[in-house]
């Protein structure tokens, strides 16, 4: 029997590109929603470049390995929306959809003519979720973002790094990854309103705002107690607190000691491990673990927070002479909170706990071949969040779309080819746009 | 008008793992009844506190966390306590709850034991790792999440391997999230089948899911990358993008698509509004070949000098104002006077009727124009809202509360 879908007979049009939207879409597949993401080869973005094309295979539309799992369970419609019979085409799926999502910038979709009030005319309880940089109000609407200058411009670098250096910030867009958790969150919460309502809305996400709520406890010890972050030792590395400087939590749970990432053998460039002691019999359970006598300064967290230096020194020359999960393995039997450092290759790779659970499950992709997807961090009963499809080739499903949900048929998808409605008349074919219209 | 989840009844028993899952539902409209342990739920003693006075009512983590939460207490090791938080649970739409995995079970509290009485109730389970697996049982925090997840393998510097984990508590954010997004697909399906789920959602797997392409980069390439100082992880060391301006801020400022011709001309027309072009107007940079053997002076000299001869808001205006994705690298505090978040009126005030005073309070992720995010109250005192709840909502009696308390119960 087939599982249950939790948005079974939801059907989305999903203009969004890049990866905060489509990183949205990707989950709301998973979830049983039937997406369409509509593309236009000419301005394309997020399938090239690309940095991700197995070694072997030619970069191309349809090789990125990062686009595929940023992309999987949707289907592709090949669509010039600048045409007046490309936008009567979107109106027409808008009429048979539930939702409608972009990440453009803020303008984009209004100047097309399909801005919420036009939206509701086709479709009056049509869930529509925007996802620009800055919003669709505000002066500064119209500034465009990437991941990174979402998460300086709203706080998130900052509290990244050593003090007195430079920010270290965020290796990766994070607000591409959460930005779309959020454009998600909204597509199911507009949903579940127009169920219990029957009114549709715009939810107007905004990467740029939807950063700041991630730093609340620092926001508010300076709207309550006057303290800003721009202070001595603030951000404190890995640690709650940096020696030296005064006493104040720096919004990273409890001001303990140990609280930081320490080398581990052999010595190369991931080969860390983090621990934390929260209560002193924490404390007490590792140093058990290190041996040799108890150093009287480390009995109390006072005395750990004032003597971090000496006391990250001595874990470390013991971490030092164990693999990285060797030490967690002997924390964690103690009851320490020690976890290793972990790279890409070894969370898909070493992670037993990943593997038992199912994280990285292989999918066949019909120009990439077979390789891991990554899955859902949450198991829900009665309708699992699974991958169905692996992501689209470009325009793999324009046919598909056109003669199951519009009526077309041959002649008209033929038609809308040469008039290029559907694929720019002088860009080649991939062969399975030529079956198409065979 | 009210918040889309208006109507709903969710029951939090969760610590610092799980309560910003539960004010992303409070925030939207539930009734979110926080259940606390007699005395209060022990993230409560984690700073900063109001007036830098420690207290179970002064928490800023505490009171950031639990907005538009009402706050009960109960003692789940009590048979009473038991029996009164099964009453809890049949009238309740969800459960949130961060227990070590098994213990709800373990005290007759389990899924298939509320569902019984309560089909249409949707549990979800957020733990460090899941309800199964060789890690279920491990002990963790933030720091350890960001260690394990990737996190830390991501951030860092240029001159250093030190893996940097990026502050804020960010771990619990992100299995918030992935927890939020589960119960709200399960309330949609609710909302057509009537039926209730059980979630186990595992904070462990959304922190090894939010690195963007690292993983990506890994299965398809076998590549590993490396830390850089503020931007983006890469095989190989990448053209920086962090500029230091002449206030002492940070301005990000990458050039997207690279140096090419047009980015550099683009490039010029901004820094010569001020004066700093340098020779970057000289025609022998519609060459490739030439913007690639000045690249170190272009980024290290020219651009590193305009950047530093402005403030960092200066310099994020004026180009964002001519096209460039560039921000200023703010603190917190300086959230406070942006123009752009007073206009989309970010900022809430929310009332503490006990001080007498009220507080701005970060606001809406996203604006919903057809149902409102609201902060309906601040963070509940430890047990404010008992007689609320047992009295008035359950029928108990005043007397019956009063043994209750004296009893151990709540």
């Amino acid at each position: 029997m087939t599982a249950k879908r939790a948005l079974e007979n939801i059907r989305i049009v999903d203009f969004s590109w890049v990866r905060a939207g489509p990183w949205a879409t990707r989950w709301l597949g998973a979830l049983g929603a039937e997406v369409i993401k509509i593309e236009w080869p000419e301005s394309e973005r997020g399938r090239l470049p690309s940095s991700t094309t197995p070694q072997g295979l030619p970069v191309n539309l349809n090789t990125s390995g990062n686009f595929n799992d940023t992309n999987v369970n949707k289907k592709s419609l090949t669509l010039n929306v600048r045409s007046a019979k490309g936008l009567d085409i979107v109106k027409r799926l808008i009429a048979k959809s539930d939702v409608v999502i972009e990440n453009f910038s803020s303008r984009v979709l209004r100047n097309w003519g399909l801005g919420y009030e036009a939206m509701c005319e086709i479709k009056p309880d049509i869930v529509y979720v925007s996802m620009s940089g800055y919003g669709h109000t505000g002066r500064n609407h119209a500034y465009t973002t990437f991941g990174p200058v979402a998460q300086a411009a709203a706080g998130l670098t900052f509290q990244s790094g050593l003090p007195n250096e430079a920010p270290a910030g965020w290796g990766w867009s994070y607000m591409d990854d959460t930005g779309g958790m959020y454009g998600a969150m909204c597509v199911l919460t507009g949903l579940f309103h127009r169920n219990m309502t029957g009114k549709g809305q715009h939810i107007d996400q905004s990467q740029m705002v939807s950063s700041v709520p991630l730093n609340g406890p620092a926001l508010l010890d300076f709207t309550v107690n006057k303290r800003g972050s721009r202070r001595p030792g603030f951000p404190p590395g890995n640690r709650a607190h940096w020696p030296g400087t005064p006493l104040v939590n720096n919004y990273r749970g409890p001001t303990v000691a140990p609280h930081n990432a320490y080398r581990t053998a052999p010595g190369g460039y991931n080969d860390w491990c983090a621990i934390v002691c929260h209560a002193d019999t924490e404390w007490q359970a590792l140093q058990a673990l290190i041996g040799g006598t108890p150093d009287p300064r480390f009995a109390t967290v006072a005395g750990r927070l004032a003597h971090q230096d000496d006391l990250d020194a001595a874990i470390e020359a013991w971490t030092s002479t164990l693999d990285k999960y060797e030490v967690m393995t002997r924390c964690q039997s103690a009851g320490v909170r020690a976890m290793p450092v972990q790279s890409a290759e070894d969370r898909v790779d070493n992670d037993p706990q990943l593997r038992h659970r199912g994280m990285y499950r292989p999918l066949e992709h019909p120009a990439l071949g077979t390789f891991a997807v990554q899955n859902a961090p949450f198991a829900m009963s009665e309708t699992p969040a699974v991958n169905t499809l692996p992501s689209p080739m470009i325009g793999q499903h324009t046919r598909e779309i056109l003669e199951a949900l519009l009526g077309f048929d041959a002649d008209e998808v033929r038609a809308g080819f040469a008039d290029g409605t559907f694929w720019p008349p002088a860009r080649p074919l991939f062969p399975y746009q030529e079956e198409m219209l065979r | 008008m009210t918040g889309p989840f208006a109507g709903l009844r969710v029951l939090e028993l969760a610590d610092e793992k799980g309560h910003f899952c539960g004010k992303l539902l409070g925030d939207l409209g539930a009734d979110v009844v926080k259940v606390e342990p007699p005395g209060g739920e022990p993230c409560r003693d984690v700073g900063p506190f109001l007036d830098d006075v420690p207290h179970r009512d002064r928490s800023l983590s505490f009171w950031y966390y639990n907005t538009s939460k009402r706050g009960i207490t109960l003692n789940l090791k009590t048979a009473d306590g038991r029996a009164l938080f099964r009453r809890l649970a049949d009238e309740a739409d969800v459960l949130l709850e961060t227990f070590r995995p098994g213990y709800l079970t373990g005290i007759g509290l389990g899924y298939e034991t509320l569902r019984a009485s309560n089909p249409g109730l949707i549990v979800c389970s957020l733990t460090p790792f899941g309800q199964t697996g060789p890690w279920r049982d491990f002990v963790s925090s933030d720091l350890v999440h960001m260690a394990a997840g990737g996190e830390m393998a991501s951030s860092g510097y240029d001159h250093t391997d030190l893996p940097i984990a990026p502050g804020g508590g960010n771990a619990w954010h992100m299995g918030g999230h992935y927890a939020a997004m589960a119960i709200m697909a399960a309330l949609v399906y609710r909302s057509v089948s009537g039926e209730g789920q059980y979630i186990d959602t595992s904070i462990h797997e959304a922190c090894a899911l939010t690195t963007e392409s690292a993983i990506a980069n890994y299965i398809y390439r076998g590549e590993v990358l490396r830390r850089q100082t503020g931007r983006h992880h890469a095989m190989t060391t990448t053209l920086r993008t962090q500029f230091l301006a002449k206030d002492g801020n940070y301005v990000t400022g990458l050039i997207s698509g690279g140096l090419n011709p047009r980015n550099v001309k683009s490039l010029a027309d901004l820094m010569n509004v001020y004066g700093m072009a340098g020779d970057l107007r000289d025609p022998k940079y519609a060459d490739p070949a030439t913007i690639a053997a000045q690249t170190p002076h272009i980024i290290d000299g020219l651009l590193a000098d305009f950047v530093a001869s402005l403030p960092a808001e200066e310099v994020y205006h004026a180009a964002q104002a001519r096209g460039f994705t560039w921000g200023a690298v703010r603190a917190p505090e300086d959230l406070l006077g942006d123009a752009h978040l007073h206009d989309r009126g970010f900022w809430k005030a929310v009332e503490h009727p006990e001080l007498g005073r009220s507080f701005l309070y970060p606001g809406e992720p996203a604006i919903y124009n057809g149902s409102p995010w609201a902060i309906s109250r601040r963070a509940p005192l430890v047990g404010e809202h008992n007689r609320e709840i047992y009295c008035e909502e359950l029928g108990l009696d005043a007397g019956e509360l009063v043994a209750m308390a004296e009893n151990g119960v709540v």
